[in-house]
C-alpha cells in the first residue's frame, strides 16, 4: 500500500442550502504510508473539517476521499465505523477518553468493539510512560496523563493512520513536547501515518511535511522547515488580503 | 458488550437518569396496585348480590386499564426523558462512534441505560403501588364505590409483571429515542460550535397550526353535533390541540417571553434566555400543557355539573374519574418536571458564568425563577384554552350551559400546583447547580 489517505476535490459546506458555508472548497491531496503531516492555518480554515473528512468521520459534500485504499465517501455506516476501528487510531484535543472509565478499559476501547487484537497492554503503557496506572480512572489523570492514554489508545491496535486533532493545544509546551515524541516514534518505529491539526508552529515543526490552509484552500504544500519560518509563514497567510470571489 | 458506554453515562450523569427513573417508578407503582387491586377484588368473599355490584362498578375493568396505560406512557415518557439523557452524552457517543462503535451498538448501549436503571425503579414502586392500592380500595369502600369487605392484599404476582412492563416498555422507548442520536455523524457531536439552530421552520409551525385548526373545528362540530358522541371524541379533539400546541411551542414562547421585560434587568435576561432556548423548553411546555388541559377538563365538568344541578353527583362516578384523571396527570408531570430539569442543567456552565461576570447566586436565581414563571404563565394560558375549547360544546350538550364553572378554592390549588411543578423542575436544580463556587464548576462542566 503507497497511499494511505487519498483526497480528491474534497468540498465541504455547512448551514442551509440556500446560503450554504464553504469550510473546504476543493482540496487535493495524497499522503504516503510513514509520513508525519501537520496542517495549519488561521481559525475557520477548514483544519478541522478537513481532519473530520479525511478520517471519515463527516462526509465531504463532493469529491472523494480513499481511505487505505477504500473509498470511504460511497461507504456505509457500518462498514465505515468497522474500518476506522481497526485501521484508524484518533487523539483530540479534549473529550477524547470516557473519564469514568479506568486508563486499561479506555485503551482497550476498539477491541472490546469488536476491533483488532491490541500489542499487550503493559508494552503500550510503558511506551507511554503509564506503567503501573492501568487500573486508574482517567478522570484522576492530569491533562498530559490523559493525552497519552489517548496515544496508547490509538497506537495499540496497529492503525495505518492517525489522526491528531490539536493534541498539544491544551497543554504546556513541556508536556505537550512529550506527546509530539510518542506521535513521531509512532511513525519512525511502527511506520504509522499521522496527520495532525495545529495552530503552534513548535508541533508542527515535529513533522515531515507542512500543509497550510486558507478559506479551504491548500494555499501551501512541502516539506517542514523550521519553527520560525513555520510561524512567517503560517501569519503570511493569514495577513493576506482575502482573494476576491 | 457496549464498550463501557452505560457505565460511562450512569457514572457521569446520574442526575439525567432521573427522569426515566421517576418514570418507571410510578410505572411499576401503577402496574402493582392495579395487579393487588384487582386480585383483593376476586378473592374478597362476597355474597352474590355484593358481587354483581362490584361487576357492575366497572373497577375491575379500570384496573386492566391501568396496567395497560402504564405500558404505553411508560415507552412514551422513558423514551421523551431518555432523548435529554442522550443529548447530554453526545461527546461520548461522539467518541466511542469515532474509534468503532457502530449506530446499532450505541441504540443497545442507550436501551441498556434504560433497562439498567428500570430495576431499582420497579424494586422501589412495587411496594409504593401496593400502598396506594390499599388506599384506593379503602376510598372505594369508604364511599361505597365497592361493598365493605374488601381488603387489600398484595399480589404476587406484582413485581415480575412490574419488572417485565418497566424493563420492556424501557428498551423500546430509549431504543426508538435513540435512533436519531445514534446517527449522527461523529464529526458533528466533536465540533465545538453545537449551537442548535434558533429559526423555528416553516413546517413545524405549520403543522401546529393545522392541528389546531382540526382541534376548534371539531369542537365547534360537536357543540352541534349529538351530545352522546361528544364525550368520546372530546379526548380526541384535546389531544389534537395539545400536540399542535407543542409544535408552535417555540413559537408560543418567543411571544410571551417579552413579558417577562416588564420586570425589569432580570426579566430582560430572562426574555433572551427564554428566546434562545424556547426551542428545548417547549419540550416541557407539551406535557404542562396536556396536564393542565386533562385536570381543568375532568374537574370543571364535575364542579360546573354540581353547580348546574346543584346536588353532587356520585360519589362514585367521581372517584373513578378522578383517579384515573390523577395517573394521566401524574405521567405528564414527571415528563415536564424532567424536561426543565434537563434544560437547566445542560446550563450549569452558563449560570457559572453569569455568576463570574458578576451576577450574585440571588440575581442568578432570580433569572431563572423570572423564566419558570414564563413558562409557566405560557403553559396555563395556552392549557386553559385547549380545556375550554374541548369543553364548553361538551358542557353544552351535556348540562345547556355555555360557562364552565370553578370554585376559586380549586382554582387557587391548581395554579398553586402547577407553579409549584415548575418551581421544582427549575429552582431546586438551579440551586444544586450554583452550590459551587462558578470557577469550580467551569473546571468541572467542559
Amino acid at each position: 500500500m503507497d497511499n494511505v489517505v487519498e483526497i480528491d476535490g474534497v468540498t465541504r459546506s455547512y448551514g442551509s442550502r440556500r446560503r450554504p458555508v464553504a469550510a473546504l472548497r476543493g482540496v487535493s491531496l495524497v499522503v504516503p504510508a510513514g509520513t508525519f503531516v501537520a496542517v495549519m492555518g488561521a481559525t475557520g480554515s477548514g483544519k478541522s473539517t478537513l481532519l473530520h473528512c479525511a478520517a471519515g468521520l463527516d462526509r465531504p459534500t463532493s469529491g472523494r476521499v480513499r481511505l487505505v485504499g477504500r473509498d470511504v465517501t460511497r461507504m456505509r455506516e457500518g462498514a465505515l465505523t468497522r474500518l476506522r476501528r481497526d485501521r484508524v487510531g484518533f487523539v483530540f484535543q479534549s473529550y477524547n477518553l470516557l473519564s469514568e472509565l479506568t486508563v486499561r478499559q479506555n485503551v482497550l476501547l476498539p477491541r472490546r468493539l469488536g476491533g483488532p487484537r491490541p500489542r499487550p497492554l503493559d508494552e503500550v503503557l510503558a511506551e507511554v510512560g503509564l506503567a503501573g496506572l492501568a487500573g486508574r480512572p482517567v478522570g484522576e489523570l492530569s491533562g498530559g496523563q490523559r493525552q497519552r492514554v489517548a496515544i496508547a489508545r490509538a497506537l495499540a491496535g496497529r492503525p495505518a493512520v492517525v489522526y491528531a486533532d490539536e493534541p498539544t493545544g491544551a497543554l504546556d509546551p513541556a508536556t505537550g513536547e512529550q506527546v509530539l515524541r510518542l506521535l513521531r516514534s509512532g511513525v519512525d518505529r511502527a511506520q504509522v501515518t499521522v496527520v495532525m491539526v495545529t495552530h503552534d508552529p513548535a508541533a508542527a515543526a515535529w513533522s515531515d511535511r507542512l500543509i497550510l490552509l486558507r478559506e479551504g484552500e491548500v494555499v501551501a504544500d512541502g516539506p517542514t522547515p523550521d519553527p520560525e519560518t513555520i510561524a512567517e509563514r503560517l501569519r503570511a497567510t493569514v495577513s493576506e488580503p482575502a482573494v476576491a470571489r | 458488550m457496549n464498550a463501557g458506554l452505560v457505565r460511562q453515562a450512569l457514572r457521569k450523569q446520574p442526575w439525567a437518569f432521573a427522569g426515566p427513573f421517576v418514570t418507571q417508578c410510578l410505572a411499576a407503582a401503577l402496574v402493582s396496585g392495579a395487579l393487588g387491586a384487582s386480585s383483593s377484588l376476586s378473592r374478597a368473599r362476597l355474597d352474590p348480590a355484593a358481587r354483581r355490584a362490584l361487576t357492575e362498578s366497572l373497577i375491575p375493568e379500570m384496573a386492566v386499564l391501568f396496567v395497560v396505560v402504564s405500558v404505553y406512557l411508560t415507552a412514551l415518557i422513558v423514551g421523551l426523558t431518555m432523548t435529554s439523557s442522550i443529548a447530554r452524552q453526545g461527546r461520548d457517543i461522539a467518541l466511542v462512534r469515532a474509534v468503532g462503535a457502530t449506530p446499532g451498538r450505541v441504540r443497545r448501549a442507550v436501551a441498556a441505560q434504560a433497562a439498567v436503571v428500570a430495576v431499582p425503579a420497579t424494586v422501589l414502586g412495587v411496594p409504593l403501588g401496593a400502598l396506594f392500592a390499599h388506599a384506593w380500595l379503602a376510598g372505594l369502600t369508604g364511599h361505597g364505590v365497592i361493598p365493605p369487605g374488601v381488603t387489600f392484599h398484595p399480589s404476587a404476582a406484582a413485581l415480575p409483571a412490574a419488572l417485565g412492563i418497566t424493563v420492556g416498555a424501557s428498551l423500546v422507548g430509549a431504543l426508538v429515542a435513540a435512533v436519531r442520536p445514534a446517527r449522527v455523524r461523529p464529526a458533528t457531536a466533536l465540533t465545538e460550535t453545537a449551537v442548535p439552530p434558533r429559526r423555528v421552520s416553516v413546517v413545524r409551525t405549520a403543522i401546529g397550526v393545522v392541528l389546531v385548526a382540526g382541534g376548534v373545528v371539531l369542537s365547534i362540530l360537536m357543540a352541534n353535533g349529538d351530545p352522546a358522541k361528544a364525550d368520546g371524541s372530546s379526548f380526541f379533539t384535546m389531544l389534537a390541540m395539545c400536540v399542535g400546541a407543542g409544535f408552535l411551542g417555540p413559537v408560543l414562547l418567543r411571544l410571551t417571553a417579552p413579558l417577562a421585560r416588564l420586570f425589569g434587568g432580570t426579566g430582560t435576561m430572562a426574555a433572551d434566555n427564554l428566546a434562545v432556548r424556547a426551542k428545548a423548553l417547549s419540550g416541557a411546555l407539551v406535557p404542562l400543557v396536556l396536564a393542565i388541559a386533562f385536570a381543568m377538563v375532568k374537574v370543571v365538568a364535575h364542579t360546573t355539573s354540581v353547580h348546574v344541578h346543584g346536588a353532587p353527583e356520585p360519589a362514585a362516578q367521581v372517584w373513578t374519574e378522578y383517579s384515573g384523571t390523577a395517573v394521566y396527570v401524574a405521567f405528564a408531570a414527571v415528563a415536564a418536571v424532567n424536561t426543565l430539569v434537563t434544560v437547566l442543567l445542560a446550563r450549569r456552565r452558563e449560570l457559572a458564568v453569569t455568576r463570574l461576570v458578576g451576577a450574585s447566586r440571588a440575581r442568578a436565581l432570580a433569572v431563572v425563577v423570572c423564566e419558570a414563571l414564563t413558562v409557566t404563565i405560557t403553559a396555563l394560558v395556552v392549557g386553559t384554552v385547549v380545556a375550554m375549547v374541548t369543553m364548553v360544546p361538551m358542557l353544552h350538550g351535556m348540562l345547556g350551559t355555555w360557562t364552565p364553572y370553578l370554585p376559586s378554592g380549586q382554582l387557587a390549588g391548581g395554579l398553586a400546583a402547577v407553579i409549584g411543578l415548575v418551581l421544582l423542575g427549575t429552582v431546586v436544580p438551579a440551586l444544586v447547580a450554583m452550590r459551587r463556587p462558578p470557577v469550580e464548576s467551569l473546571a468541572v462542566d467542559p
